[in-house]
């Protein structure tokens, strides 16, 4: 049996959609949330190792390309997951709580 | 053959944690599983013969990120009592993660070492994974280097700014104030009588 | 590195940001005034450079940025656009105790990363530069940390900033997997060669829809009023203004270039991305008593304006599209200006009735939110019309007749609630006064009302204007 890129390509479509799902149905608790951003993020280098390695090294093909790619987007989501919980610590010194439903302070 | 198995198992594993993060009541089992999610992540990526990119993947996400947010979800909001109770009663489910992780390794070091996942990364060649990044990532790529530095300075600044409490009170060490003390500050020259005291 | 002085001014952001933040760190006072002249300095500086800097263009660090007339020009207004933010932010932060001076570094970076966008020609270059600014945008709406509707404007702008950007980095994986490579011109030149696949146009998709977050057009626009509302104002001032004129600047060199001959293809998904936010825009504003969230919808709906000749795809849409967010650029700054002048002796005020009858007490303001609101309708002979005028034209060459008829439809809708903003200032009765605004507040509302009133329609000026946007479209081509 070969193991391919689709089927890697599938679980990577498969981390996305469970990571989109996610952010949309959680109604309790915001770190969930930003779980859920890292399990997107996840599924993005995926889909780049992927292609990476299955490519074939002719003409304008950079093969490398991905993998540096994924390389940067771990750095880019550390960066965030630290913006990110330094905002979710501002907001629950204000509010007390970090429940989703709760967040609708303004309307309309 | 054993690149399918493993690949099945790790792709099972990834997903099924995946789902828990989003499913899990409790904040704490979804760090952990997102943990176990990203464990066979890095699995997936050792199969596809990316193994510098997996070790950072552990390094990173299981040694810095996920960390990061156990730290933010016990400051938050934790039910310590909730926690306490069901200790016993997660024992067994403790054992079998345990248990599909250490299978995890096995596998994709055997695929790893019996050479398996080596023919199927097209580009390798003779050089090993690190070696081709080390060739590009400062020349090729230096830019993006620097700039993702910066990026990381923006994040630092901004966590900083946002939650950094200077209280007023708090004694601390003050270097520049050490460092410029001169003889004149630091000592006082006393004449004394012999047979009596300072005061 | 033979061509690094093709990015001096980036370098120069760089090195000046790092350099204040030494500066500001290492206090014995309070830095703040003095490190926010510094960086409105540098941000014209920079202006200055990047637009005088040469007509030599070129590709810096290896085909990672692309320094030519288009980039030059957006630059230069966003480098402005951030300087008079800046300038606004003063009088603000200082009342509000608010005063930091990592507000000018951070602003410094999200410029830096803007910069990055607007040059990208690499899609690693695109991504670290949306990364850089949006992270430093997320800090600048939460920086009221002690203000609940700060941090709640944050934290919401995060969760969909980050969505988007997970969007956007699946499509960018999807293009680099079935085209093998990152360069903007390979792209293209792959499309062409290998034809078009399934997953390129995915990729596509997926990519115009995390930049759509970015510049708030409809359906992806739900994070704008709220983070219009809760931000501080002079933040949801600069939010209006530089990071829309960079982020669409992006699009416009993406649609133009690496999907140059797949027009069909991205011009629908332009087009829908268009009409839902003219009329969301339109229609959601309606309702609205906060000028700050007013003024949210009036950008959606601006947006929606600013699509419709990119839709064209034409050389001359490129142009209207530059052309409008200028006009924009400088009309939103004028505004801000004066939303920031709406404080009485408690504190600021932001609902719409708290105008009322302004025209007796502060005829100066008064006189420039009319023309303000009078040029975001696009009444002639405001630059508001030209505006429009240059953004519809291309969009009727091309055959898009009905979507310019849709377009109209919205602007008389958005007329409007921008008539009833002027009726409240000049017809109702006063209730309170503002104090006396800062000098910097009413000279930079009444210099960029003059310019939309007609100091652009010296013929020298609009002739010179005209070349460079002129020189800016075409070079894309």
């Amino acid at each position: 049996m070969i193991i391919g890129l689709a089927h890697y390509l599938t679980v990577a479509a498969i981390l996305f959609t469970i990571g989109v799902f996610g952010i949309f149905v959680n109604r309790k608790n915001v770190i969930i949330i930003l779980m859920c951003v890292e399990l997107i993020l996840l599924a993005v280098n995926i889909n780049f190792v992927a292609f990476s390695t299955h490519m074939v090294e002719t003409g304008a093909n950079e093969p490398l390309a991905g993998q540096i790619f994924a390389l940067f987007i771990l750095t880019v989501a550390a960066a965030e997951a630290a913006v990110g919980l330094a905002i979710l610590v501002v907001y629950f010194r204000n509010r007390g709580n970090i429940a989703v439903e709760d967040i609708d302070l303004m309307k309309g | 053959m054993l690149v399918a198995i493993s690949f099945y198992l790790l792709a099972f594993v990834a997903i099924a944690s995946a789902f828990m993060v989003v499913a899990s009541r409790n904040p704490v089992h979804s760090v952990m599983f997102l943990i176990v999610t990203f464990f066979s992540a890095a699995g997936l990526f050792i199969l596809m013969g990316a193994e510098f990119l997996a070790l950072l993947l552990v390094m990173v996400y299981v040694g810095a990120v996920a960390v990061l947010f156990l730290f933010v979800v016990m400051m938050l909001d934790v039910d310590f009592v909730e926690l306490k109770q069901g200790f016993l009663q997660y024992l067994p489910f403790g054992f079998v993660v345990a248990l599909i992780l250490l299978a995890e390794m096995i596998m994709v070091g055997a695929a790893y070492f019996t050479g398996e996942t080596k023919a199927l990364a097209t580009y390798s060649g003779e050089k090993s994974n690190l070696e081709r990044f080390g060739e590009v990532l400062y020349t090729d790529y230096a830019f993006f280097f620097e700039a993702a530095g910066l990026v990381l300075l923006v994040a630092m600044i901004g966590a900083i700014v946002l939650t950094l409490r200077e209280r007023d009170g708090v004694r601390k060490q003050d270097i520049t104030k050490q460092v410029g003390r001169t003889r004149e500050t630091a000592i006082e020259m006393v004449d004394i009588e012999s047979g009596q005291g300072v005061g | 590195m033979p061509n690094l002085y093709l990015v001096i001014p980036e370098i120069l952001l760089a090195v000046s940001a790092s350099l204040l933040l030494g500066f500001g760190v290492s206090k014995t006072k309070n830095r703040a005034p003095i490190v926010r002249l510094i960086a409105i300095a540098v941000l014209v500086l920079y202006s200055v450079l990047s637009f005088l800097l040469g007509s030599q263009d070129g590709e810096a660090f290896k085909g990672a940025l692309i320094i030519d007339g288009y980039a030059r020009y957006v630059k230069f207004f966003i480098g402005m656009a951030a300087a008079a933010g800046l300038l606004l932010a003063g009088d603000y932060l200082e009342r509000e105790k608010l005063d930091k001076y990592e507000f000018s570094v951070l602003t410094l970076y999200a410029v830096l990363g803007m910069s990055i966008m607007v040059s990208a020609n690499n899609l690693l270059a695109l991504y670290i530069g949306v990364e850089m600014q949006a992270l430093a945008l997320y800090v600048m709406a939460a920086f009221n940390r002690d203000s609940l509707r700060a941090s709640e404007a944050g934290l919401k702008y995060f969760v969909l900033g980050a969505l988007s950007s997970g969007l956007l980095l699946y499509g960018i994986s999807l293009i680099y997997g079935f085209t093998g490579t990152l360069n903007f011109e390979a792209v293209a030149t792959s499309i062409q060669s290998n034809g078009l696949s399934a997953g390129v146009v995915a990729g596509m998709v997926f990519l115009l829809c995390g930049l759509g977050f970015k510049i708030s057009a409809a359906p992806f626009h739900m994070w704008t009023p709220d983070v219009y509302e809760g931000s501080p104002t002079p933040v949801t001032g600069f939010f209006a203004g530089a990071p829309k004129f960079a982020a669409i600047a992006l699009i416009a060199r993406l649609v133009m270039g690496p999907f140059g001959d797949i027009t069909d293809q991205w011009q629908q998904v332009i087009i829908v991305l268009a009409v839902m936010s003219m009329f969301i825009g339109a229609i959601g504003a309606l309702r609205q008593t906060n000028i700050k969230r007013l003024m949210a919808y009036s950008s959606i709906a601006n947006m929606g304006y600013a699509l419709v000749p990119l839709a064209a795809g034409t050389v001359s849409g490129l142009r209207g599209m530059l052309i409008f967010m200028t006009i924009y650029l400088i009309t939103v700054i004028g505004v801000f200006a004066c939303i920031l002048q709406m404080r009485i002796r408690d504190g600021m005020v932001e609902r719409i009735s708290d105008l009322s009858g302004i025209s007796k007490t502060n005829r100066g303001m008064a006189i420039a939110m009319t023309a303000f609101m009078l040029s975001l309708m696009g009444i002639p002979p405001l630059l508001g019309f030209f505006g429009k005028l240059f953004a519809f034209y291309p969009a009727v060459q091309s055959g898009l007749t009905w979507l310019v008829v849709l377009a109209l439809i919205a602007s008389v809708i958005g007329a409007f609630y921008y008539l009833r903003v002027i009726k409240t200032m000049w017809f109702d009765e006063s209730e309170h006064e503002f104090i006396n605004p800062v000098r910097a507040l009413s000279w930079t509302s009444a210099i960029s009302a003059l310019l939309l009133i007609g100091f652009v329609m010296i013929p020298f000026v609009a002739r010179t204007g005209q070349d460079w946007i002129s020189i800016a479209a075409t070079s894309l081509f």
